[in-house]
This record gives C-alpha cells, sequence and structure tokens, in this order.
C-alpha cells in the first residue's frame, strides 16, 4: 500500500502578491472560449460610456431649462431619457449574458479538460492527492476560477473605463474642479487596498472556522456513543464553544471592518462634492461655471468613489483566488508519467494506417494496435525494484515468470508489497529500475491502452458504478449484447441470486454498489472481468463479510474466470491459496517462499505460521456463521 | 436569542440616524445651491424664479448669517457635508457592529445549543438518524437564518426607515413630484419578489445537477483502477460530460432570468429617473419647483431605488429562512436523555412520551448532571480492587419497532473481579446487552421485563452519567477523536498521570507504537494527523479504557482487528489486572475466551450455555464446535508434514 500523503489542507493560502504570471495564462484560457473575452470587453466599455453619459443627459436638460424656461424642448429630452433608458437596459442585458457564457463555458471546458486529464494520469499521483481534494477542484475551484474571469472582467474593465471617462469629462467641464475631486483618488486607493486586504483575511478566518465547526459536528455525531460513555458532554461542548466563540470573534471582526470601511468610502464623496460646491460655487458668482455643470459636477464626485471600491475589491479577490487558479491551471499542466512513448505513438500511427490499406479483419486480430503480437504468453519480473515517491524501496530486485494458465498466489503481512506488485503488473505504476516483461518485451515498448485493456481486475472491495446490474456487467465489454451478460453472470453462479433480485438484471446497484452485499458485488465484478475476456486476471481477495454458501459460489465462479490466463491472487481465503499453481509468501519486497500448499506447509516456514494463525482465525468466525445460518 | 434584542434595537436606532443624517448630506447641498450659489446677484440674468423658502430653513439660514454671509463662507458646505458624513458613518458603523453581534451571537448560540442538545439526545434517536443531514441543519440552516439576520432584517428596517422619513420629506417638498418618482416602484417590486421565487426554483435544480456531475467524478475517481483495467477512458469521459453540459446550460438559463432581470430592473430605474427629472425641469421652468429641491429630488430618488430592487431577494431570503428555522426546531424538539432516572421503572413517558426538557434548562442542568465521578469513584472502587458485582434477573429487552425480543429471560451473575466471556454469533444480543449495561437504552418499554443490578442498586435508578463514568467499554470500531494520542487517552480521566497514560498504553500493546510516531504521545490522529489502522485504534480504545481504571469493563470484540501475537500479550496484561474490575468479554476467538472465568453463549437472545472452559468443551455445542476446529487444523498440519 502507498504510503498516505500529507497534503496541506489549507484551501486558501494568503498570497502576499498578486501573481500577473498566473492570470495572464488564466485570461489566454479564456480567450479560448470563442470571443467572448473580447465581446465582454466591447460590452463593458459600452456600458459604461452609456452609465456615465446619464450626467451630460441631466446637464443638457437642467441648463436648457435655466436658459430657454418653458421655451425648452421638453419632448425631445423625453425622448431622450427614453432612448437612454432602452439602451442602458439593453447594454445591461448583453453584459450579463456575455460574461455569464463566458463564465460558465469556461468553467465547462476547465472542468472537462480537468476530468479527461485525470483519466490519464498515473496513480502515483492519485496517492499524493485525494479524492476528495481532485473533486474540489473539478467543481468549486472551477466555478470560482471562471467567476472571476468573467466578472473580473466586467468589474476592472466596466468600472476602470467608467473612473477614466469620468475623470476626462470632470477635467473637460472644468479642469480646475476636475483636478480637485481626483485629487482625492490616490489617498482613496490605499485606504481601499488596506481595508480589503484585511477584510479579506478576516473572511478567511471566518471560513476556516466554520469548516471545523462542520469538522466538529460530524465527529460529535459519529461519536456520540463514546461520548456518552466517556461523560464527555460537558467537556466536548466547553470545547465546542471555544470554538464558536473564535468564529464569533472572527465574524464581528470582519463585520466591523466592513462597516467601518464604507462609511469611509461615502464621506470621501460627500467631501469631494462639498468642495466642488465650494470652488464651483465661487466660479458660478463669476460666470466662470454654468449652475447645471455645477449640478453635474456635484453628483459626479459623489458617485465617483464606488466603482473605485468595486476595483479594489476585485482584486482583493483575484489575489485570494489565487490559489485555487494555480491548483486548477496546475492540474491541467500536469503531464502524465506513464503513458505512450513518442516511439510507441507513431507505431500505433503506423499500424492503423495499414489497417485501412488492408482490411483484412482476420490477420489484424492477431496483431495489437501497436504492432506487436496480440496474444501474451509470459509475464516476467527482472530485477525489479520499486518504491513509492516517498519512501524507502518497496521491491528489492524482484524476478518471477507467470505463464498463461498459471495461478500465482501471493500471501503475507500487510505493508510486505503484494498489492505493489499487482499494481506494477497492471503498469499502474512501472518499476523503478529493472523491467517487466511481457513475452520478452519490455511493457514500456508496448501500447499502454492496449495493455491495460487486456487485464481483467476484482478488488478487495469491488466498486460497481451507479446503474443496473447489467449496466455493470457489460462495463467489462460495451457492446456486449444482453445474451453474452447473462452468459457471463452464468458462468461465475453470479445469474440465480441476481434473478432473485426485484427487477432481475435491470436492477440499480445504487452508490458504490450498495445496495449490494459484498460477495454479490464480487460476483458481479467477477462476471464483468470474464466478459472482457481478459488475458492477465489480477484479484485482490476480500478477507471476510461473506457467508460460506457465497464463497462456494465464489470459488466455482473463480475456477471459471483463470482458466487459461495468466492470474495473480492476492489470497486470504484458505480455498484460493490450496488451488494455486504456487503461493509465493511476501515479506519486505522479496519472495521469503515459494511453492505449493503442501510443501509450504511441510516445510513448517513462515506459510506454516500465516496458516496456523491468520487462516485458523477465519475457520473460527466461519463456525460462528454457519451456526447463525441453522 | 432574547438577549440579542436589545442590540437589535440598538442597531436599528444607529441605523435610523445613519440613515437620517445620510439624507442631510444632499440637503445640505441643496441649501447652498438654492439659496447661497442660485441666488448670487451674478446669476440674476438666469430665468428661474426665486422661490419662498419655507420658515425652518429661513431661521436656519439667519442663523448662519443670511444668504449673504453663506455665498462669502461657502466652506460651511464643505464642512456641514463632510461632517454629516461623518457622523452618518459613525452611526452606520455602530449599526454594522451591533447588528453583527446580533446575529453571528444567535448562530453562536443556535450552534452552541445544537451541539449540546446532540450529544444528551438518546442512541436510540442517533440509530435512525442521517448524519449528513443533522450537520446541514447545524451548519447551512443557521448559516441562512444567520444571513438573514444580519442583512435582510437591516435591509427591511432600511426600506422602513426611508419610507418613513425620506417619503414625508419628499411630500413635504412637492407631492406631485414624489408621486411621479414613485410611479414605477410598485410595479418594480411585485416583478422582483416573482424573479427571486423562480431563480430559487432554478436553483435547486442546478443544485441537483451539481450533486450528479460531483457524485459522477467522485464514482470515477474511486474506481479509477477499474476504469483503467478496462480501458474505459473515453466512455467515462462522454458519460461525465451529459451532466457537465447540463449543469452549463442550467447556469446559463439561469443567467439569462439574471439579465432579463437585471436589465429591466436598470432600465426602469434609470427611466425614473429620467421621468423624476423631466418632469422637475419642467416644473422649475414654470417656477413651481427650485433648482435645490429638484436636486434633492434626484439624490433621494438614487438612494430610494436602492432598497427597492434588493426587496425582491428579502422576501425570497424570509421564505428560505423559515423553512431553516423550522428545520432546527424540529431537531431541537427532539426529546433528550432522562438524566434523572424514572420514578417507576415501568412508565413509558420516561422516554417516550416525555415533553423535551427545554434545551436551556438541559444546558444549565449540565455540569451539575455531571458529578466529578471519573475519577473519584474508579479510585474509589479501584482501591478495594474489588470491581463491580453485577446481577442480571429475567431480563427481556426489545428493540424499538422490533416484533422479537433482542434479549429474554437473561440471568448471570457477575462476582467483582470476576471476567465473564460471551459468544454467540452476530445478531444474538451481545452487543444490546452491553448497550443496556451502559444505560445507551433503557429497559423500560413495553414488554420489557427483569432487573439489573449493580452493587445492589436498580440500573434505571442510577443517573446515566454515573453508569457511564464507572464502566469502561471497548466497542468494535471504536471511535477516536481528532485530538492527540495523549487528549484520546486521557478521555476518560482527565487528569490521569503521564506514567499511568505510558502504562496503560503498554498493557494495551501501542506503546511502542505511539513512540514510533514522530511525534510521539502528541501525535494528531485523523485529517491533519495520522491514520491508525483497526488494530491500532482497538488498542488505543482498550488503553483508554485502562486508563479510566473503572470497576467495571466492557470489551465489545474489541481485539478482533488485532493479530494473535498482540492479542496473547493484550490478554496476559490483562490477566495482571484480573480482579481490579469485573470484565465482561465478547469475543469471536478460543484465544480470548481461554482467560475467562466464566463463558456464556448467547443464541437468538437467550443463554443456551454457560460454564468454564473446560465445562463446555465436555458439552455438545459452540463452544465444542470452535475447540473442535482447533484441533483439526493441529491434525492436518500433522497429516501434510507427515507425509511429506
Amino acid at each position: 500500500m502507498p504510503p498516505p500523503a500529507a497534503i496541506s489542507h489549507q484551501e486558501d493560502e494568503f498570497r502576499a502578491n498578486l501573481d500577473a504570471g498566473l492570470w495572464i495564462k488564466v485570461f489566454k484560457r479564456a480567450l479560448r472560449v470563442r470571443n467572448y473575452l473580447l465581446l465582454l470587453l466591447f460590452a463593458a466599455i459600452v456600458t459604461s460610456l452609456i452609465e456615465s453619459s446619464l450626467v451630460f443627459l441631466i446637464r443638457w436638460a437642467i441648463d436648457g431649462a435655466v436658459e430657454h424656461g418653458t421655451a425648452a424642448p421638453f419632448a425631445l429630452y423625453a425622448a431622450a431619457f427614453a432612448t437612454y433608458s432602452l439602451a442602458f437596459g439593453t447594454s445591461v442585458w448583453f453584459f450579463i449574458r456575455i460574461s455569464g457564457n463566458l463564465a460558465h463555458r469556461l468553467a465547462h471546458d476547465i472542468r472537462l479538460e480537468g476530468f479527461q486529464r485525470l483519466q490519464e494520469l498515473e496513480f502515483s499521483y492519485y496517492d499524493t492527492h485525494p479524492i476528495g481534494w481532485l473533486i474540489s477542484r473539478l467543481t468549486s475551484d472551477c466555478d470560482r476560477l471562471a467567476r472571476i474571469i468573467a466578472w473580473g472582467t466586467r468589474n476592472i474593465a466596466a468600472d476602470f473605463f467608467y473612473v477614466v471617462i469620468v475623470s476626462f469629462a470632470l477635467l473637460w467641464m472644468n479642469w480646475q474642479l476636475g483636478l480637485i475631486v481626483i485629487a482625492a483618488l490616490p489617498p482613496f486607493a490605499v485606504i481601499s487596498i488596506w481595508f480589503q486586504r484585511r477584510m479579506l483575511r478576516s473572511a478567511r478566518d471566518v471560513r476556516r472556522y466554520n469548516s471545523q465547526i462542520i469538522a466538529n459536528y460530524s465527529e460529535s455525531i459519529q461519536g456520540v456513543r463514546t461520548t456518552k460513555t466517556l461523560v464527555r458532554e460537558q467537556q466536548n461542548l466547553t470545547e465546542f464553544q471555544g470554538l464558536t466563540g473564535r468564529m464569533f470573534a472572527a465574524s464581528v471582526l470582519n463585520a466591523r471592518q466592513n462597516a467601518f470601511y464604507f462609511p469611509i468610502v461615502t464621506t470621501l464623496g460627500a467631501f469631494a462634492s462639498g468642495l466642488a460646491l465650494w470652488r464651483g460655487g465661487y466660479l458660478v458668482f463669476t460666470d466662470a461655471l454654468s449652475l447645471g455643470t455645477l449640478v453635474a459636477f456635484v453628483q459626479f464626485a459623489g458617485h465617483f468613489f464606488h466603482p473605485l471600491n468595486d476595483i479594489a475589491r476585485m482584486l482583493a479577490e483575484m489575489q485570494a483566488a489565487q490559489a485555487a487558479g494555480e491548483r486548477v491551471m496546475g492540474l491541467l499542466a500536469t503531464e502524465p508519467k506513464i503513458k505512450d512513448s513518442a516511439e510507441v505513438e507513431t507505431r500505433i500511427k503506423n499500424e492503423k494506417l495499414k489497417i485501412k490499406n488492408e482490411s483484412e479483419a482476420d490477420a489484424v486480430a492477431a496483431v495489437a494496435p501497436d504492432g506487436h503480437s496480440a496474444r501474451i504468453g509470459a509475464v516476467e519480473f527482472r530485477n525489479v525494484t520499486f518504491h513509492y515517491e516517498t519512501g524507502p524501496d518497496v521491491l528489492t530486485d524482484f524476478n518471477l515468470t507467470v505463464r498463461t494458465g498459471q495461478t500465482i498466489a501471493l500471501v503475507g503481512a500487510s505493508g510486505g508489497g503484494k498489492s505493489t506488485i499487482v499494481s506494477l503488473v497492471c503498469r499502474f505504476y512501472e518499476p523503478t529500475s529493472g523491467a517487466i516483461l511481457v513475452d520478452g518485451l519490455d511493457y514500456r515498448e508496448r501500447s499502454l491502452l492496449w495493455f491495460q485493456s487486456q487485464l481483467g481486475i476484482v478488488l478487495q472491495t469491488p466498486h460497481l458504478f451507479q446503474g443496473s446490474v447489467r449496466d455493470n456487467i457489460r462495463y467489462g465489454r460495451l457492446n456486449a449484447t444482453d445474451a453474452q451478460v447473462e452468459d457471463a453472470a452464468r458462468l461465475v453462479n453470479a445469474h440465480p441470486f441476481i434473478m432473485q433480485l426485484e427487477h432481475g438484471y435491470d436492477t440499480a446497484v445504487g452508490e458504490n454498489g450498495n445496495r449490494l452485499s459484498t460477495g454479490q458485488k464480487q460476483l458481479v465484478s467477477f462476471a464483468r472481468a470474464l466478459l472482457a475476456d481478459p488475458q492477465i486476471f489480477v484479484m485482490d481477495e476480500a478477507t471476510s463479510s461473506i457467508d460460506t454458501e457465497t464463497e462456494q459460489l465464489i470459488q466455482r465462479g473463480l475456477e471459471t474466470v483463470l482458466r487459461g490466463r495468466i492470474s495473480f491472487v492476492i489470497a486470504h481465503r484458505l480455498s484460493t491459496v490450496r488451488t494455486a499453481d504456487c503461493i509465493l509468501v511476501i515479506n519486505k519486497g522479496r519472495i521469503e517462499e515459494s511453492g505449493t500448499h503442501a510443501e509450504l506447509l511441510a516445510k513448517r516456514g513462515h506459510y506454516y505460521e500465516l496458516y496456523t494463525s491468520q487462516f485458523r482465525r477465519e475457520l473460527e468466525a466461519e463456525v460462528l456463521e454457519r451456526d447463525l445460518a441453522c | 436569542m432574547h438577549g440579542q434584542r436589545l442590540r437589535c434595537i440598538i442597531a436599528f436606532i444607529c441605523l435610523l440616524l445613519a440613515v437620517g443624517l445620510g439624507y442631510l448630506v444632499p440637503l445640505a447641498g441643496s441649501v447652498a445651491l438654492d439659496h447661497a450659489i442660485a441666488t448670487a446677484p451674478t446669476l440674476e440674468h438666469a430665468k428661474i424664479p426665486v422661490r419662498e423658502i419655507s420658515p425652518l430653513l429661513a431661521t436656519v439660514l439667519a442663523a448662519l448669517g443670511g444668504a449673504e454671509n453663506l455665498r462669502a463662507k461657502l466652506w460651511l458646505a464643505v464642512v456641514a457635508m463632510t461632517g454629516l458624513s461623518i457622523f452618518a458613518g459613525a452611526f452606520s458603523y455602530l449599526k454594522g457592529w451591533l447588528s453583527s453581534l446580533a446575529s453571528d451571537g444567535i448562530a453562536r448560540d443556535l450552534k452552541d445549543r445544537l451541539y449540546n442538545h446532540l450529544n444528551h439526545l438518546p442512541a436510540r434517536y442517533h440509530d435512525r438518524a442521517n448524519s449528513g443531514d443533522l450537520v446541514q441543519r447545524c451548519t447551512s440552516d443557521i448559516e441562512i437564518i444567520r444571513q438573514f439576520f444580519a442583512m435582510q432584517i437591516m435591509e427591511i428596517g432600511n426600506a422602513l426607515i426611508l419610507l418613513l422619513t425620506v417619503l414625508p420629506l419628499m411630500l413635504l417638498l412637492n407631492p406631485w413630484m414624489t408621486l411621479i418618482s414613485f410611479l414605477t416602484i410598485p410595479p418594480l417590486l411585485v416583478y422582483s419578489y416573482t424573479h427571486f421565487r423562480n431563480v430559487r426554483r432554478i436553483f435547486k435544480s442546478i443544485e441537483e445537477t451539481e450533486g450528479v456531475l460531483t457524485g459522477i467524478v467522485q464514482e470515477n475517481l474511486t474506481g479509477i483502477r477499474v476504469v483503467r483495467a478496462f480501458a474505459r477512458q473515453d466512455f467515462e469521459t462522454r458519460r461525465f460530460e451529459v451532466p457537465n453540459a447540463e449543469f452549463r446550460d442550467k447556469s446559463l438559463r439561469m443567467n439569462f432570468l439574471m439579465a432579463r432581470y437585471w436589465s429591466i430592473c436598470d432600465g426602469v430605474c434609470t427611466g425614473q429617473r429620467g421621468l423624476t427629472l423631466l418632469c422637475g425641469v419642467w416644473w422649475v421652468a414654470h417656477g413651481t419647483l427650485s433648482l435645490g429641491e429638484l436636486f434633492a429630488f434626484a439624490a433621494y430618488l438614487v438612494i430610494m431605488l436602492a432598497p427597492v430592487r434588493g426587496m425582491g431577494r428579502v422576501l425570497s431570503d424570509l421564505g428560505k429562512t423559515t423553512i431553516a428555522l423550522a428545520r432546527i426546531g424540529e431537531v431541537l424538539a427532539q426529546p433528550v436523555e432522562a438524566d434523572d432516572a424514572p420514578r417507576s421503572t415501568g412508565s413509558q413517558t420516561g422516554s417516550d412520551g416525555q415533553t423535551p426538557a427545554s434545551p436551556a434548562t438541559t444546558r444549565s442542568n449540565a455540569p451539575t448532571a455531571a458529578p466529578p465521578v471519573h475519577g473519584d469513584a474508579g479510585l474509589e472502587t479501584g482501591g478495594t480492587r474489588a470491581g463491580t458485582h453485577l446481577v442480571v434477573r429475567d431480563l427481556r429487552f426489545t428493540h424499538q419497532g422490533m416484533m422479537r425480543p433482542a434479549l429474554e429471560g437473561i440471568n448471570f451473575e457477575a462476582a467483582p473481579g470476576e471476567t465473564i466471556a460471551i459468544i454467540g454469533p452476530s445478531g444474538a444480543g451481545k452487543s444490546t446487552l452491553m448497550h443496556l449495561l451502559l444505560r445507551l437504552y433503557d429497559y423500560n418499554g413495553p414488554g420489557d421485563t427483569g432487573s439489573i443490578r449493580i452493587n445492589e442498586r436498580e440500573l434505571s435508578t442510577i443517573p446515566r452519567k454515573e453508569v457511564r463514568a464507572t464502566t469502561g467499554v471497548v466497542m468494535q470500531e471504536p471511535f477516536l477523536y481528532a485530538k492527540t494520542l495523549r487528549d484520546n487517552l486521557r478521555l476518560g480521566r482527565y487528569d490521569a498521570p503521564q506514567h499511568e497514560l505510558e502504562n496503560a498504553a503498554r498493557d494495551a500493546c501501542i506503546h511502542e507504537s505511539i513512540t514510533g510516531f514522530d511525534h510521539g504521545y502528541d501525535t494528531l490522529i485523523g485529517e491533519r494527523g495520522i491514520t491508525l489502522s483497526g488494530g491500532q485504534r482497538q488498542r488505543m480504545a482498550i488503553a483508554r479504557a485502562l486508563v479510566k481504571k473503572p470497576p467495571l469493563l466492557l470489551l465489545d470484540d474489541a481485539l478482533s482487528a488485532v493479530d494473535s501475537e498482540t492479542e496473547a500479550l493484550i490478554i496476559r496484561a490483562l490477566r495482571r489486572r484480573h480482579g481490579n474490575a469485573t470484565t465482561l468479554v465478547i469475543a469471536h476467538r478460543l484465544s480470548t475466551l481461554a482467560h475467562a472465568d466464566r463463558v456464556l453463549v448467547l443464541e437468538h437472545g437467550r443463554i443456551v450455555q454457560t460454564g468454564t472452559c473446560a465445562e463446555l468443551e465436555s458439552r455438545e455445542g459452540l463452544y465444542r464446535r470452535l475447540w473442535q476446529l482447533q484441533s483439526n487444523i493441529e491434525s492436518e498440519l500433522h497429516e501434510t508434514s507427515f507425509a511429506a
């Protein structure tokens, strides 16, 4: 078994600085989603242009009324405002549609690409990345990234243009007044960034405490009997209250920061309006400024700071989402370590061409896609040494040859390297040194997809997919007919129990096949493997939870499956061990003993010890089960 | 929650002041514009007729030295606007702080109450409860409530205050302008309410699709070996693509709704501003409205439109909050374990029909109800080296909702310090007996009879916490907390000194594993620490029980995952401690049974055999069959060695 990897569960490490390179990479990817990104930029500019032109519209109307009184062209004003509202509404519509399309399509594409990448990555990647971790990369991280790209573009582009346009407009209307308002910008930027960072940090604390509280709840629910028997109720509550207290403090801090920050924005706006009114008032007295311009100025100055506030928040959010971005981009950039070499790939390509030219189906069947023979006669470990990415050698200088028709039983203490041997056979991992040969040829020179499709695997905890029993058996050969599926089930003795299920072959097996017992799941996975007609069969036997009757069924099914194949069985059950052609006692990565059941017992060595301790225990359990049955 | 009421009220007052002061800011600007700037002699050529000013404003103006003086001191406008804004900001800050104290306080109280309540609910409740659902009620539902209190309540308050303050102000300024300014608001409110109801529906369906998507990824990743073994990568990708595309399309549908809502909303709001302005300009031109009033109206309108746009969300959140409150209430209404023993043993109200003790009282009772029995009682009885005297008479117990009794006619006695082994096939009632001894279940349901006496006291009259504090138990699948190994060992007795921890760990054969970890006894267990194997967990649990020094020790198949050699060592250690505690052992293996003083064979809820190992060997039955198995193996070994 691979060593458990140390994974940081810190979801949101705080980065001091914005990593421009990462965001450029992310935005480059967004460019691939048709032209949404460019459209979005365009929409953002148009929207902010429209938004900022309202002030001019207002000034125009007021100045007109002041100048012309009742003679002002009111119908024209009305038409202008109506058109304006319509244009604004339309631009908002396009804007939201475009950014939504960008976000959701991008998330979809990244998810798909990530999923495909996961299908190619070698298992050592899975050893260091727990499944839960990978799932959140494909779900929440993808969404978050896509949302930031879409809305980040919106906020930064639209608000930036708005601010620029308004600044120009202010300067154009009256450069002195304009400068007064714009002078408030730099201090505002500094204050904003300072506050936003702090708010992000406290918000992250809140999230962290929240996930701790969730963990605490599930611990307390799972362990409620232990809590009761240890009379820990009061103590647990005290500890939990400490946690909720810390979350309370963090939440209140975050709320206070928010409550402090927003009045600052508003006050700055009021201050700038006041200044404009003051200076502008004098300019009006000297007739250097029209009254309408002053009204426009005062209004503008008041609303100038909210878009800036949006930009500051966006930058802070990008900083926070940086970790998510790195993880997703990292997954997409990970190259599978176990894959077809360039040489094998060209061979596969050539072979494909040949098939097209020849069109002789019979001749093709004997040849694998990589041009070599499609039959496997023997698998050989030659001086194989292996260790997982971190950790000591699990297998050292290991040698073994297995031929078609042979069943090898692997026994020994857990952690001795049995599963490693099997994983190496399946090319889920590759040897660190030495080689595994398929009919004398290193299996790295064969097509990976072809080789793995020649495997049949039944695991200790047989994995079934959600769907019907039939779907699960057919997983072994997707184009198998119903009759073929049922034949496979009959051969492994699964047919009788399947027929007893509520809907026969169409019975849904539930999540992870949970509606079936472990023994039943194993029978279904035997049928699945048999349907695939593998040349190499690998089995990691279950230790317990199978009643004697099913045990016998499995034994008979197993004989059918093993016939005429190369088989590796990690054996726990006596019955399998006894009938194996060769038993290997594996300990500390080496073969300690090998031989048949009788030979090894006579030796009185490691196997004898195992037999007398481990297997006896099973027999005892069996006696108890049999008692229950009668 | 009542403690938060004052905070809420003060927060409301702050909100009122903040909002009120906030509206004075544009008013100050308006006054300056109207009475200082627009009346300037230089502007006489303008065609705006000067209007009468209200008497109140006139007094204020006079106090400030009249329009003439104001014109000279226009900086007063800066001071007034900034100052008012700062005051408004201060109150808004107070409001934010107080409402957070209130809403987060409510959330904290609810969490604590639920946590405590869950710990005190009977084992019977937890047997049936769905833990994922419970956790969701305790976290997401509380979060919904918190958000409602933090934001929407204030939002509602804000809208109300606006309506109560700005509306009269606007009416006072100009009723016709007011009417026009509010023309589109009612239809907009109706529209936004229906919109957010639609959004909720689609949101649910998006969440479902996301669940399917996550499910497929999870299934694929957990079964990745199967996928590879059958080379089904392409098939899996196609399978994944279905919900992936569906998720995208549903999200886009949601996006469509949002785009429709916001474009209509923004278009209408802008139209409303245009309408108000246009009418205003018209009236200004006709001399029935001052320019300053128009300025004020324009500003007020922008302020009024913000809550209008959010009101639909408020209403839809209100619905969610009531649902969340009901879900939490359901859990809190479940009756907790009665701490005091029921007066009459047979009374059904003791467990089922009993009205739930209010969580608040349970909580305040909890400290007093948990007497410091752990150490004292253990030491006291441990000191006499005696252990519990246990007598079970005519016990009959049926699980709730079951027809057949789980235990029937159980009679046995355990002398202080005696070790009794219980064997039997699974489902025979062994664990149920253990649970009854711990008072996790009560034998007072309909049809339950008999008595369990512990040191001459009827079990059902001894407070649960006392029963449990004096009993050590190791379950088959023991539960360890996500704490350090040391803390886990100390759970049974907080003040246990280190050397006692180590002794217990040695006896349970876990000491060497512990010292082998990087941080020894300070190693963390769980997600952020190490993962223990099944055998290690069992040994930890045994050590934990030994640290507690209980006069009664229950081992429920506690060595099933421990290998034979270690098992022998642990049994030897337990033998050394023999006599310190009355011990009940559920076992599946002959080797475990061997050190028991007596063996009970339990089948279908009844004791079918009792006796010492030697006695049972000679009688036909389960024990004898187990015993024969061993000799069979020995003879087989003999044969094979003979054959070779």
